[in-house]
């Protein structure tokens, strides 16, 4: 079964084309990892899914109906979305952010928010403020709050880019883990989280998709090489394969 | 709970001093005779125009800080002010056509009304003048609303001197333009009073969704909020308030901004504690303002707008100033 699928998108911006007539769909479950060198519209693709930017043309269904007449309230609870940069403009107290991310559904109750503040160890933080928290402990609130409400789809920007490496793989161990019961797409940078972490990989360049399959599969592919303009050593290690980049001969 | 109990007590002894202020100093024994309806003269100028007047004054102060949260919410930015918005600057210019247009209207209707107009004209005028020009940040926002105040003021200028040919309507609006509360009978009070809590129920059910909107637009919109409808939506609730504080005290600077600033320090930043607090906040800045006012040059009144601007305008400064370096 398709929970989310986008037909023919196009998304410009001035005279720039930032997707270009992209089709893909996600089922119901998984973990998939978007790729792509910068400026290759992942992060426009993702909102465009997301339903908090609108294509020029084509559409995204979830189920099988309509995104963009679906609405609002719904669409938050169907669907959770991690920014690539979130900074409240009122310094809240932790359980506050997280009860704000919970109010999506107003049947949860406070036992949702005690367990999601349990299972993201946030219990000594809860009543600290977000400026006095550290990029670590920040990432987990911004998951703590997109997750309370427990979204079937969560689509996630790339949230731990600027995290170093623990919080880095904690957050995208996270993320991949979802996609065993739920669906979970995330961009993400480092290539060998990418591969090593999630099921399927898409490769976006250009606001086209150029390569759409298996982790497994696509590791070995040129097209990879091709998309981010290197040539890849590919080195096999105990937890999967490591990347090594060098410069592509021309 | 400790702010609340802290608030209560200080808008009460806020309302004490206040009322035992004034060109004529009364003792607490003296009010309480005046309330329990004593008919000598001086009680009875006491309970008809002092008290009036001192709660009048709380309700303007209480409309006022909430007007300044709503405010501060909406463009989720802790410099927006009514006043500095030019909201406040858009309800005087429709309160001054009101008082010196004649239109066919009565003057009690049309001045509520116009000042509603201006109020929300305004402030929808300056937000659109800070998208268009891509800067919906603080001193976006800020030069918009100077730009647009600026425009606003020189209107309602030349509307007061092209229109008045007498000089006592010139100087009632003059008064007003200037900042005081008028001492309202115990009816219109009621009224005032029943408006006030009206504005903070209208606004509390904003509450959630100001929050939300903190959380930047974004965040918002995908946490379910139409954005750009509750920003619409809120800045008309925020202009009635505006408007309800205009038409009843004039222009009365920087309370507006200073009132969620203090509110925020006692009870946090989240919007369901901080609407409420703000109103009370603002009530006892604007009582004692008030009091200063009356009592400081006697028999003659500082305008409100002068004493609240002294004390206001150094506050301001020093709130940019943290902001700019931090």
């Amino acid at each position: 079964m398709t929970a989310i699928s986008a037909d023919h998108l196009r998304v410009t911006r001035g005279a720039a084309t930032l997707i270009d007539d992209l089709s893909l769909s996600f089922g119901e479950r998984g973990s998939v990892a978007l790729v792509g060198p910068n400026g290759a519209g992942k992060s426009t693709l993702l909102k465009v899914l997301a339903g908090l930017d609108l294509p020029q043309a084509g559409r995204v269904r979830i189920g099988t109906g309509d995104l963009a007449s679906l609405p609002g309230a719904v669409r938050a609870r169907m669907i959770g979305f991690l920014p690539q940069h979130f900074e409240p403009h009122w310094d809240l107290l932790v359980g506050d952010l997280v009860r704000l991310g919970a109010a999506r559904n107003p049947e949860l109750g406070v036992e949702a928010v005690a367990k999601t503040i349990a299972r993201f160890e946030l219990g000594g933080l809860e009543r600290r403020r977000w400026s006095t928290l550290s990029g670590g402990e920040c990432a987990r609130v911004l998951l703590a709050m997109v997750l309370v409400a427990d979204p079937p789809m969560l689509l996630a920007d790339e949230p731990a880019a600027a995290l170093d490496i623990r919080h880095r793989l904690g957050v995208i161990e996270a993320l991949a883990e979802r996609g065993r019961d739920r669906l979970s797409v995330v961009v993400v940078h480092d290539l060998d989280l990418a591969f090593r972490f999630f099921e399927r990989v898409v490769i976006l360049v250009q606001g086209r998709i150029v390569a759409d399959a298996p982790a497994a599969e696509l590791i070995a592919d040129q097209r990879l090489d091709e998309a981010f303009g290197v040539r890849f050593e590919r080195i096999r290690t105990a937890e999967g394969w490591s990347l090594q980049a060098s410069k592509a001969k021309t | 709970m400790r702010a609340w109990v802290l608030l209560g007590l200080a808008l009460a002894a806020a309302i004490v001093v206040a009322a035992s202020a004034g060109h004529d100093w009364a003792s607490p024994a003296d009010l309480w005779r005046a309330i329990e309806g004593d008919r000598d003269l001086r009680s009875r100028l006491l309970f008809d125009w002092r008290l009036p007047r001192v709660l009048a004054a709380a309700l303007v102060g209480a409309l006022l800080g909430l007007g300044g949260a709503i405010y501060q919410g909406v463009f989720r930015n802790p410099l927006a002010e009514p006043y500095l918005l030019g909201s406040a600057g858009g309800a005087a210019l429709g309160a001054t056509v009101a008082l010196l247009v004649p239109l066919a209207l009565p003057q009690s209707v049309l001045l509520p009304v116009l000042a509603f107009a201006g109020a929300w004209g305004a402030t929808v005028l300056v937000l659109g003048i800070a998208r268009i020009a891509g800067a919906i940040d603080a001193a976006g926002l800020l030069l918009a609303g100077v730009a647009v105040a600026a425009i606003l003021g020189a209107l309602r200028s030349f509307t007061m001197l092209a229109l008045s040919d007498e000089t006592v309507s010139l100087q009632v609006v003059l008064s007003w333009v200037l900042g005081g509360v008028q001492t309202p009978s115990w009816g219109v009070l009621g009224w005032a009073a029943l408006m006030s809590l009206g504005c903070l129920g209208l606004a509390s059910l904003l509450a959630t969704r100001l929050d939300v909107l903190g959380l930047g637009e974004t965040m918002a919109a995908s946490f379910g909020l139409d954005v750009r409808r509750f920003v619409a939506l809120a800045v008309l609730a925020g202009s009635v308030v505006v408007a309800a504080a205009v038409a009843f005290g004039g222009l009365v600077a920087f309370v507006g901004l200073a009132a969620p600033h203090i509110a925020r320090w006692l009870v946090g930043p989240l919007h369901r504690p901080l609407l409420p607090a703000s109103a009370l906040v603002g009530a006892v800045v604007v009582t004692l303002a008030d009091a200063i006012a009356r009592a400081l040059l006697p028999p003659a009144e500082i305008p409100l707008g002068l004493v609240t601007a002294a004390a206001g305008g150094p506050f301001f400064i020093l709130l940019l100033a943290r902001r700019l370096r931090g």
